[in-house]
């Protein structure tokens, strides 16, 4: 058998709880080995795609393959290679650090009890000292540590960095990095602070009530944007050629954001590079770069 | 998982345990002091023969005792309380979303449904047979004085195995719909009572047709032994049971105060005046005790059932 090429693949895929869709017509395709950002609003359906992707949720539409398999028909064949960590990292909150390892040992097949043990000692946690005593940054490096002890393929964290305050969430995100260089894992996560997504991820996915609309690695994302400023105009004539993400008009200037298919060749046009926190937020309508020329590029 | 789930559990386990150790503390030394002054009173042979002196012992022993035996009555809410403490961890992990991390270790939802609802019931079952073989004990003298239906028949025997796995089911289920503990104990414990109250008051008497005698007032006959039954009715009547037309102006000439229940027993029947009475016989005590686990029981299971089919649906 040929390596796998992709982690996760999904097509077409929708949740629904009763009427209501939470999730709709998302098809994207993780490459194993990538470090994966999943943005997107609030209701897109993020944690909805999470919870299909380890079988929390049953699909209503569509299929997801993770790692080969359905995840819900599967469980057995995906879950021992998949560690999963749960929006505020849930954890039994009455168990000491100890019993936690224990509960890991008992409900997995795959368990590395000494990768677990010398991480939460890397971390200064004993364990004898019990959950609710911890912080929510040592909660939730706790959790990591249980999803990284399955020593599993592929690691999917669902807002793993939300509640922390910038200094653990440092340290939290540090600490992944650190795992994802020993090699062999594919992360998904899931975030809001695009900040973070920038240091740790190499693929992003952008997820709209209306499903995926934004998907690959992100040097090529940030590659093929460009902010065009010049001379007020109808943008007509370049989106003929380009995709125009978002434009804004002020009096004499038009600003425009495009995802280029090719070079920008418009004389009249001032081309300007953007970052992938400005691209993100110009897909989900957010606003536009304030200062929009960082650098010239020559064309 | 047996050792996740009892590990969840274990705190509350313990509480129950120790409300059982409390309750057989109570019950024990008061039980032996009842049976031996049940046996220093001669109550036992006062019943199989009456005689002299026998209806005052009678009423000293059950004046002695009606203050414990009403405390005792209480005892009958302890199912719910078991129930809740065993089934309230459950309920827990579905509120703060702990189900979660069990359910992306290397197990199936089924495995986990399974493990914890059997775990649970199996506690139920254990905790209330304790609960239900002390209150058995501690109740025999007082079950041979009178009406086993009345007082004794929601702390002993079987339904209290019945109720408790009921409130348990109930305490699942709403824990699984609503995924706040508080509120489904709250609600489990009116659901609890709110089904007692119909089931034991309204449906109980109708488990069976109630039985119907009619038998002469005349001294020399005896009915029935009501001595022992579930009472639901007893006045005059015809030779057939039905109503006496002109019943006051029998009792005029025969001289008796129906109102003040005297009267002369043998010009009443002399008028043709019977004794009526409906009722359920001693001997139907263990199969209404079978009906009503059964239906406890199946109610538990039609909401065990439920919450199944809710959590691997609905749950994620």
């Amino acid at each position: 058998m040929s390596p796998l090429s992709a982690a996760v693949e999904t097509r077409s895929l929708g949740c629904r709880y009763g009427r209501f869709w939470a999730l709709r017509d998302c098809s994207l395709s993780v490459p194993a080995g990538s470090v994966t950002a999943l943005v997107g609003p609030n209701g897109a359906g993020k944690t909805t795609l999470l919870h299909l992707l380890v079988g929390l949720c049953a699909p209503s539409a569509g299929d997801a393959r993770v790692l080969g398999w359905a995840p819900r028909e599967h469980p057995l064949l995906v879950l021992p290679r998949v560690g999963f960590v749960a929006q505020d990292h849930p954890l039994y909150r009455g168990f000491r650090l100890s019993e936690m390892l224990t509960l890991g040992r008992r409900l997995n097949t795959r368990w590395d009890d000494a990768l677990a043990r010398e991480r939460l000692q890397r971390l200064g946690l004993p364990l004898d000292r019990r959950v609710a005593a911890l912080s929510g940054g040592e909660q939730a490096q706790v959790a990591l540590t249980l999803a990284l002890a399955k020593r599993p393929e592929l690691l999917v964290l669902d807002e793993p960095a939300a509640s922390l305050d910038p200094l653990a969430r440092r340290e939290f995100l540090g600490s992944l990095m650190e795992a994802v260089a020993d090699g062999g894992l594919t992360v998904v996560l899931s975030s809001h602070i695009l900040a973070d997504l920038e240091r740790v991820c190499d693929h992003l996915v952008l997820l709209r009530s209306g499903g995926v609309q934004l998907s690959g690695p992100i040097e090529e994302i940030v590659a093929a944007h460009r902010v065009l400023t010049g001379p007020r105009t109808d943008p007509a004539s370049v989106a003929r050629m380009h995709s125009v993400i978002q434009q804004r008009h002020s009096e004499r200037q038009t600003t425009l954001l495009v995802r280029a298919n090719s070079h920008v060749y418009d004389a009249c046009w001032q081309v300007g590079e953007v970052d992938l926190e400005e691209i993100v937020l110009a897909y989900l309508g957010l606003g536009m770069p304030a200062a929009p020329v960082r650098r010239e590029v020559a064309s | 998982m047996i050792w996740l789930t009892w590990r969840q559990q274990r705190t509350e386990t313990l509480i129950a345990v120790a409300l059982l150790v409390a309750l057989a503390a109570v019950l024990i030394p008061t039980g032996l002091h009842v049976a031996s002054v049940y046996d220093q009173a001669r109550i036992g042979s006062c019943l199989a023969q009456d005689t002299a002196g026998c209806p005052d012992a009678l009423g000293a022993f059950e004046n002695r005792f009606e203050g414990l035996l009403g405390l005792v009555t209480w005892f009958t809410l302890l199912p719910g309380i078991l129930a809740i403490l065993i089934a309230a961890p459950f309920a827990i992990e579905l509120e703060q979303g702990t189900f979660r991390l069990a359910w992306t270790q290397s197990i199936t939802r089924r495995r986990w449904l399974t493990t914890k609802l059997v775990l649970i019931a199996a506690g139920a079952l254990l905790a209330a047979l304790i609960m239900s073989l002390l209150l058995t004990w501690w109740r025999t003298p007082f079950d041979q004085l009178g009406n086993r239906f009345d007082t004794g028949f929601e702390s002993e025997g079987i339904v209290p195995l019945g109720y408790t796995v009921f409130a348990a089911a109930l305490v699942i289920a709403l824990g699984a719909v609503l995924r706040r503990t508080a509120p489904a104990i709250g609600l489990a414990l009116i659901g609890f009572i709110v089904a007692r109250v119909v089931i034991g008051g309204f449906l109980r008497p109708h488990y069976l047709a109630p039985l119907s005698a009619t038998w002469s007032g005349d001294p020399a006959t005896t009915g029935p032994d009501l001595r022992t039954a579930w009472l639901i009715r007893q006045d005059l009547s015809d030779a057939h049971g039905n109503a006496v037309h002109n019943l006051p102006s029998i009792a005029d000439a025969c001289g008796s105060d129906l109102a003040a229940k005297f009267g002369d027993a043998s010009c009443l029947a002399q008028h043709g005046v019977f004794n009526h009475a409906i009722y359920h016989p001693a001997s139907r005590f263990w199969l209404f005790q079978g009906i009503e686990a059964a239906i406890f029981l199946g109610l538990a299971l039609a909401l065990g059932a439920f919450a199944v089919w809710w959590i691997r649906d609905r749950v994620s």
